[in-house]
């Protein structure tokens, strides 16, 4: 939760993004209570609404859920459910760039795999 | 749901026009952003809206009741004035404490208790006159008028002026404390764009006496972008689409692009397409020649 909000993503993207790495490094566990809209609004200087947003994301997705009247607590499962997930959206979030820049470059697949093969 | 609506609202000064027709209506439960530039028409509009100066033309209502000196309804209202040395203000001859016992009988929710304890955390010499205060002070003392008015419409102009960015971002903090807690309605204008942009829901733009924008600050964002590479791929990526803020350098062009509902970019077009922040998007749009 205390990663630097950038420029680059919205705002409520990265509010999502932050406590789901925080689910999976465990600063966040399982059953476990997330602060609240307010909380986040404050930390960041956000508007409450969009910090709602980004909340009601991981709601939708069964990340988190709501305990009426406590607050927003991590599902049972969820450290997997985001692991899944950001599996599925590798190849969106990675492997097309890489192969895009690696295009531009000339670099051919072989190439690209020996790289890859290089890492230990 | 509370709603301040303004309609048509001409405002000219001698023979020169400042405000041409501005419709607006503001609801409450919302942080807006108000941002436009020098000269825009951004304090002539908040005055309006708060029954500190009359319109030449047009209404202003609260839930339909007429704003124009009508006690019931102002003291919803608080509009915080920007201080100034140099303007002849009556305020600048009054201690501080002096402008908030003022402020204190003016509006009726007011709450002592904030005011002092924002008196405290800004470290504020209550003895003092307003004219002898920095920039900075003075803002703290628009603030502290702004926050323990308790209004249901809060009009702040250029709170965080002269504030170093440490305050300014204690400021912001306090706004959206107190939004938090009251869901009170806040209209900030600013010229610090940026790091105010993540605090508005909504942000208004002013630009010569006419409202630009209005829109949700996160949709605006996300439909912003910067195009940019050989002037022919970014032709093909751009026709059609809302093009601000040309750039040309040789045979590289860079446009800012704003699409409409359904509206998508282009794939894999070997252009570099870039998020714009508030401040890019304003300068794009405000920054343009008449």
């Amino acid at each position: 939760m205390n990663e630097i909000l950038t420029q680059e993503k919205s705002i409520y993207i990265q509010i999502r993004e932050m406590i789901e790495n925080d689910i999976l490094r465990d600063v966040l566990l399982e059953e476990e209570r997330v602060p609240s809209t307010n909380e986040l609004a404050k930390l960041y200087a956000i508007n409450p609404a969009t910090a709602a947003k980004g909340i009601n994301l991981l709601v939708d997705e069964g990340i988190l859920y709501k305990k009426r009247g406590i607050g927003m607590f991590v599902t049972t499962g969820a450290k997997m459910k985001i692991m899944e997930k950001r599996k599925e959206s590798f190849y969106d979030n990675y492997v097309k760039g890489l192969l895009a820049e690696a295009a531009s470059l000339g670099i051919t697949k072989k190439e690209l795999v020996a790289m890859i093969e290089r890492e230990k | 749901m509370s709603r301040l609506t303004a309609e048509n609202i001409v405002k000219t000064y001698g023979n020169k026009d400042v405000l041409h027709g501005i419709n607006l209506e503001l609801e409450s439960g919302k942080i807006y952003g108000l941002i436009g530039r020098n000269g825009a028409g951004k304090t002539t509009l908040l005055s309006i809206l708060t029954s500190q100066n009359p319109a030449t033309s047009g209404t202003v209502t609260f839930d339909g009741r007429p704003v124009w000196e009508n006690p019931a309804v102002l003291e919803h209202l608080c509009f915080s004035r920007e201080l100034n040395q140099m303007a002849g203000s009556s305020a600048n001859s009054m201690k501080v404490k002096e402008y908030l016992s003022v402020a204190e009988t003016f509006f009726p929710h007011w709450d002592k208790e904030m005011a002092q304890r924002l008196v405290r955390a800004f470290d504020l010499d209550v003895k003092k006159r307003i004219s002898k205060l920095s920039k900075g002070m003075m803002s703290m003392v628009t603030i502290i008028v702004a926050m323990a008015s308790k209004a249901e419409f809060t009009f702040l102009d250029e709170p965080v002026a002269g504030l170093d960015v440490v305050a300014r971002e204690r400021f912001y903090e306090l706004l959206v404390e107190e939004f938090s807690e009251t869901g009170r309605t806040f209209v900030v204008s600013t010229h610090i764009i940026e790091e105010a942009a993540d605090v508005f829901e909504e942000v208004i733009i002013v630009d010569r006496g006419k409202i630009l924008l209005k829109e949700n600050t996160q949709e605006l964002l996300e439909r912003s972008f910067h195009v940019s590479g050989h002037e022919d791929a970014v032709e093909r990526t751009v026709s059609g689409l809302e093009v601000h803020h040309e750039e040309h350098i040789g045979r590289s062009r860079g446009v800012t692009v704003l699409l409409q509902p359904g509206q998508r970019l282009p794939e894999n077009s070997d252009v570099s397409i870039q998020k714009l922040s508030l401040q890019k998007i304003f300068v794009a749009l405000c920054g343009e020649e008449s």
